[in-house]
């Protein structure tokens, strides 16, 4: 299990996050929602070992009980948007993880390889990011994050930039991909819908100072939730947030 | 589109405009010691290539040496500035205030420092294009997505693995943008030196054609020197194709 220890973020004498803890259990989707501004992302980038200069953070990151250094080798991070580096094809992109921790181009390739088709990917090894779709794009910065094969992923927003269908696909997809090869993960999302959609529990924020206001955990096994199935969950989401930001 | 169809309006106006020249000069019956036609320039050109081309050699060696060295050096610093950015705030106001000392001052300065030799031309075609160079890269290394630096550092890389992976492949557009500027003053640089004082090179063909009143040879000698930028562009072009990865980066030559 991973825990955020009394995690505050200030900037300068803002602060932007206070004394928030959670956990993450193993196997477990966890959707971290609120307003935009309440310090999601700083929490993530925090957790991933990459607060933004200017931002100064005071908390614990637990791994299993024990102390665990940021960046830790076992969180894999994807940063909003797909960030896939143009001047790599999406072999090369995929690899990144490996290659920086150690692996050679070659051997990177080799491992990523067998991936590209059960990621829908088949064809595009060689292809570079701008010559190919947003959710194809998607799914190749997925396939960097998996391949890495860390214990827990952060996901910032992944599917912001997609256009509705697309996203409903890629949520879809993502679901199926976890389910395959279940892992712990901190989905970020200001999308409601999504959380409702992947998450097995969903915290929600508050912003000024941004803090956890809810844990709700979701009963509903994920091949069985239809929007009507969900739209009580929804509807207390959405109460939550209406009713925290009219304070 | 391509890069004919790219090129044609350039080379029809360069075209309208030679031969506007052409034409005044027949025409006006304008002495040639003042102004000779393009037609005349050429002959002159084809008649003196041997001596021409020996001093347009002996530009391009100047040139060559220090226009590469130049874009070492811009590399260099370009790096030890990123790392130190105290020293880049201490540092580019003095490059700033070093741009702003005239050329027609310094070149017959270096000559008196450092000769007649190789060091005070190359130190001039350095002082004056390795700060475009120098700009555009640290420019370029500003541009990098935050998201790239975020993605390798949450991997574990080191800030050198990030500064290679990341930050120096986002400069390469800003970079060869700088680059070609540069390339652009390389030669003239060049030339300067060798007007203020020089055994070879252009720019004592130039200023002992101008002495004697040959006008042809003077022009003859600018249409070699630019012809000396034209390929000095096409080597940047040429390696900017081979190194190029991507669609992405299509047009920007």
């Amino acid at each position: 299990m991973l825990e955020i220890h009394g995690l505050t973020v200030t900037a300068g004498a803002r602060p932007l996050v206070a004394d928030l803890s959670l956990q993450l259990a193993d196997r477990q989707i966890t959707a971290l929602i609120g307003p935009s501004g309440c310090g999601k992302t700083s929490v993530l980038k925090w957790a991933a070992g990459i607060l933004p200069a200017g931002l100064v953070a005071q908390g614990r990151l637990v791994l299993d009980g024990q102390p665990a250094p940021r960046p830790l080798r076992a969180i894999g991070y994807q940063p909003q948007g797909d960030a896939l580096f143009p001047w790599l094809t999406i072999a090369e992109n995929a690899g990144l993880g490996l290659e920086v921790a150690g692996l050679s181009r070659r051997a990177a390739r080799a491992q990523v390889a067998p991936l590209f088709a059960p990621f829908g990917l088949a064809g595009t090894e060689d292809q570079f990011p701008a010559e190919l779709s947003g959710g194809m794009r998607q799914r190749a910065a997925f396939l960097r994050t998996i391949v890495q094969d860390t214990r827990f992923v952060l996901l910032d927003e992944p599917f912001s930039a997609l256009d509705a269908v697309t996203r409903m696909r890629m949520q879809d997809w993502l679901a199926a991909q976890l389910a395959a090869a279940p892992r712990a993960v901190l989905l970020v999302t200001h999308d409601l819908h999504e959380a409702a959609r992947l998450a097995d529990r969903i915290l929600v924020m508050a912003a000024n100072p941004g803090r956890i206001i809810a844990d709700i955990p979701v009963a509903t096994p994920r091949p069985a939730r239809s929007a009507a199935s969900m739209a009580g969950l929804h509807e207390t989401l959405k109460s939550l947030l209406l009713e925290e930001n009219s304070r | 589109m391509s890069m004919l169809s790219r090129s044609l309006p350039t080379l029809l106006i360069a075209a309208l405009l030679l031969a506007a020249w052409e034409i005044y000069c027949r025409q006006s019956g304008v002495s040639s010691l003042v102004l000779p036609a393009l037609l005349d320039v050429l002959a002159a050109l084809w008649q003196q290539r041997v001596v021409i081309g020996g001093h347009a050699l002996a530009t391009a060696q100047v040139a060559g040496v220090g226009f590469g060295l130049s874009v070492a050096f811009a590399l260099v610093t370009s790096v030890l500035l990123y790392f130190t950015p105290w020293l880049q705030r201490g540092l580019l106001p003095i490059f700033v205030a070093s741009q702003t000392v005239p050329l027609v001052a310094l070149a017959p300065l270096m000559i008196l420092w450092f000769g007649f030799g190789l060091l005070p031309k190359v130190l001039l075609v350095i002082l004056v294009t390795f700060f475009p160079m120098l700009l555009s890269l640290l420019s370029g290394y500003r541009q990098t997505p935050p998201a790239f630096r975020d993605l390798l550092a949450s991997m574990g890389a080191a800030p050198l693995t990030v500064f290679w992976r990341a930050t120096l492949p986002s400069a390469r557009a800003p970079f060869l943008a700088g680059l070609r500027i540069s390339a652009t003053y390389a030669i003239v640089a060049t030339i300067f030196a060798e007007y203020a004082g020089a055994r070879h090179g252009l720019g004592i063909y130039i200023l002992s054609a101008k002495n004697n009143f040959r006008a042809d040879l003077v022009l003859a000698a600018v249409v070699m020197s630019a012809l000396l930028t034209l390929a000095l562009l096409g080597l940047i072009w040429l390696a900017d194709h081979l190194t190029r990865r991507g669609p992405q980066e299509r047009g920007d030559a």
